[in-house]
């Protein structure tokens, strides 16, 4: 379904703003010999011509032709790219579009054929860079275009173990209109925190995946009683399964918070090294001001991860909370260390200095909280 | 990463042989060249080499920036002609093996590919950090679908050492861990999660973080236990930690599943003789043996328990056969210099500790990777 879509929009005329100017017989060698240059002329006007009559064989056995005597000609590689897309020969594909983009380094729409061809032959470390590369560069004002790019990069952050990146976008995707059916696996995998593809799924847990999708997209509506129940069927389905009961633990926080903590707790049964369950629990255990199994907690997941961040920021501010000021204030300046774009940690850190009379500090904190807060900072 | 490092490395280039082309227009257009590359024009870059090794094929400068800008750009079908040619002209061309090889990847020529890593090994593995890292991994790869998984884990190894788990890095671990000869790109889909489960780990154990291992280890067990592998997989963590007794019965459930499974009955009698109990090691060493009468390590443990069950002559045998399949290989030739001398054959007991001596400090690319480790961890060779 999402490639269909994409090769609609790719194959319309508005899809031609993608491209950077790309001048119709633009080339970059401005001598070519004349007989050669009218054969282009005539290649390409019949590879156009064939194309919009939907001759698609036609089309490409033209293009193709053309390529051969201007192997530089923009919308030949890009429009030859689109019909072999559509032919599912994406290896053709990722090679026409590298051509494609190495002249046109700034059109996301190249960017972005190339990212989801490179999906397909399963390069996935290469699509998700050239993915985000279109993402940054935009797609001008094709929405529906960007909801399927976004798609893919969703479902590749979750494969690359980056989920709270992932679950934004998808949930992102769902509010602006984007099928519940198409995203509820992708949902499903980020929020039980699987590096998996939905086409990756074991078929013996896919039911698990779909119900917590499901789950996360009734609790993104508002339906609260209807998430809950599924959640609750999913960890009766799955007791042992990790992720389901760290998924029902951390839903249940809002609204029940000790049954929350026991869902949380099982999952540590299961799980004893799942550090986003350890960090959540100790961030709870700080809410209820029960600092020493905070820091018990938080110290686990730091000394099984001395690089992460959140751990040394639940672990820094318990330890202020607690009293702890000096310890507290290490422990934040590592977090900032380790991700200093973290705002949060920056407002931890101008409040401990402050407690602690260190008057610059905090005002280099200050400082660079208004830093991140604007739009412009690179 | 690696294509700005690429950019940098720097070589001792011949200077320019003088030929019959106009002297002029090359030098300007390999100027022109020169300070596209500079600006990060690469396309006009590339067409500016293109037009300048093609006025004087000598210019071996002018080869290797071509290949390097298509092979920035990814083109890399388009970068293999021109590695070749500064292969062909350079007097110190090893790096340039390992971008051709890296090429000949991407353009499925795997075979290839294999074969330009080696030579670049041979050259000493030159190179920036960068190379070095992505070609390990692209290396090691090609071993995993070639079957050679010992050597592919000993390269990822010392990758995951340096580098720490990445999700690419756990893959491709996971492939060599379960014996699947396969590249990340092309094995079948369902059974991702088999795969990066093996290779988390193996990173975990490698790392001798066992309790996360083992958590990694009992999940892959408990939804993948009937498929082969990995009980074998299993067994040889467990053996890893010096759990000769589990590793032994994981390595017998292994060969339930595959009666045939060589490597699990060639460790499964490593086992047996680390647990001194080397007379339970014979029959499975004997089948090890006959299933696959190419490989040393079967020979080898088969040697090693006849030895240390007083069977010297056909223990020598055994060990004979072992070292005339991995010369190279420090182990054997110390467990026949034993053999030689409770033969009391002491000319070639001299010689072969001799050899041991010599060869100790070497790799050893035959070692399953858990004796790799163990060896670096009892020299202090990390």
């Amino acid at each position: 379904m999402i490639r269909t879509t994409i090769l609609v929009l790719l194959s319309c005329s508005c899809a031609l703003a993608i491209l950077c100017a790309a001048e119709p017989c633009s080339t970059t060698f401005s001598r070519q010999k004349p007989a050669t240059a009218s054969q282009f002329t005539v290649l390409s006007e019949a590879a156009e011509k064939a194309r919009e009559e939907n001759r698609g064989d036609d089309a490409i056995g033209l293009y193709q032709q053309a390529l051969k005597l201007r192997p530089e000609w923009k919308q030949g590689l890009w429009f030859l790219g689109i019909l072999l897309y559509d032919k599912e020969q994406y290896r053709e594909v990722r090679d026409l579009m590298r051509r494609f983009v190495s002249l046109e380094p700034r059109a996301g729409g190249g960017w972005a054929l190339l990212g989801m061809s490179e999906f397909q032959t399963r390069e996935y470390s290469r699509s998700l860079d050239h993915l985000q590369r279109a993402r940054t560069l935009g797609l001008g004002d094709q929405k529906e275009m960007a909801e399927a790019l976004f798609y893919y990069v969703s479902v590749l952050l979750t494969r690359f173990e980056q989920y709270d990146e992932a679950m934004a976008l998808l949930i992102g995707l769902r509010k602006s209109g984007s099928s519940a059916d198409l995203l509820t696996e992708p949902i499903g995998l980020a929020a039980l925190r699987y590096p998996l593809l939905p086409a990756e799924i074991p078929p013996d847990r896919k039911e698990m995946f779909r119900m917590a999708g499901q789950a996360a997209l009734a609790d993104e509506s508002k339906k609260h009683d209807e998430a809950e129940k599924l959640l609750l069927a999913m960890t009766t389905a799955y007791p042992n399964e990790p992720g389901a009961h760290f998924f029902y633990g951390v839903f249940l926080l809002n609204a029940r918070p000790a049954d929350g903590i026991k869902e949380l707790e099982l999952e540590l049964e299961i799980a004893p090294f799942n550090l986003t369950a350890k960090l959540r629990l100790a961030d709870e255990y700080l809410q209820e001001q029960q600092f020493d199994e905070a820091i018990r907690l938080a110290d686990e997941v730091v000394k099984l991860e001395p690089a992460n961040a959140s751990g040394f920021l639940v672990l820094g501010e318990t330890l202020v909370a607690k009293g702890a000021l000096d310890r507290g204030i290490v422990a934040l300046e590592t977090s900032r260390k380790l991700r200093p774009a973290t705002v949060r940690t920056h407002w931890d850190l101008l409040r401990a200095y402050t407690s602690a009379g260190r008057v610059e500090d905090a005002r280099r904190e200050k400082d660079d909280i208004e830093k991140l807060r604007r739009p412009d900072v690179p | 990463m690696l294509a700005s490092a690429l950019l940098l490395l720097s070589f001792s280039f011949a200077n320019p042989a003088a030929s019959d082309a106009p002297l002029e227009t090359f030098e300007n257009i390999a100027k022109a060249a020169d300070q596209a590359r500079e600006a990060d024009r690469l396309s006009d870059a590339a067409a500016l080499y293109s037009k300048a090794v093609r006025l004087r094929p000598s210019w071996t400068e002018g080869w290797w920036w071509l290949g390097s800008i298509l092979y920035e750009q990814d083109r890399f079908s388009e970068a293999e002609a021109p590695f070749r040619r500064f292969i062909a002209l350079s007097p110190k061309p090893a790096p340039a093996y390992a971008f051709l090889a890296l090429c000949e990847y991407e353009t499925q020529d795997y075979s290839s590919a294999l074969h330009h890593f080696e030579l670049w090994a041979k050259g000493g593995s030159p190179g920036t950090d960068a190379l070095l890292d992505v070609a390990g991994y692209h290396w090691a790869l090609l071993l995993t679908r070639v079957e050679r998984f010992n050597e592919a884990l000993l390269l990822l190894a010392a990758k995951a050492q340096k580098l720490g788990v990445t999700p690419a890095l756990a893959e491709a671990m996971g492939l060599a861990s379960l014996r699947m000869a396969y590249l990340p790109e092309d094995y079948p889909q369902e059974r991702r999660e088999a795969v990066w489960l093996a290779g988390m780990a193996a990173f975990y154990c490698l790392k001798s973080d066992f309790p996360r291992s083992d958590d990694s280890a009992e999940r892959l067990l408990q939804h993948y236990g009937q498929e082969p592998n990995v009980h074998y997989f299993r067994g040889t963590l467990l053996r890893f930690q010096q759990r000769l007794d589990p590793a032994a019965e994981e390595f017998q459930k292994e060969l339930q599943i595959s009666p045939a499974h060589a490597p699990a009955l060639t460790e499964w009698a490593v086992s047996r003789v680390e647990a001194d109990r080397p007379a339970e090691a014979l029959a499975p060493a004997r089948r090890a043996v006959e299933l696959d009468a190419q490989s040393p390590r079967a020979h080898y443990i088969l040697g090693r328990a006849l030895l240390e069950t007083g069977s010297y002559q056909e223990s020598a045998h055994e060990l004979e056969i072992a070292k005339a399949l991995a010369p190279e290989s420090s182990r054997i030739r110390f467990v026949l210099s034993n053999a030689y001398k409770r033969l009391g054959r002491q000319e070639d007991f001299k010689r072969e500790r001799a050899a041991f001596l010599a060869l100790r400090e070497k790799d050893n690319v035959l070692a399953p990777l858990d004796d790799k480790l163990k060896s670096s961890r009892e020299t202090g060779r990390h």
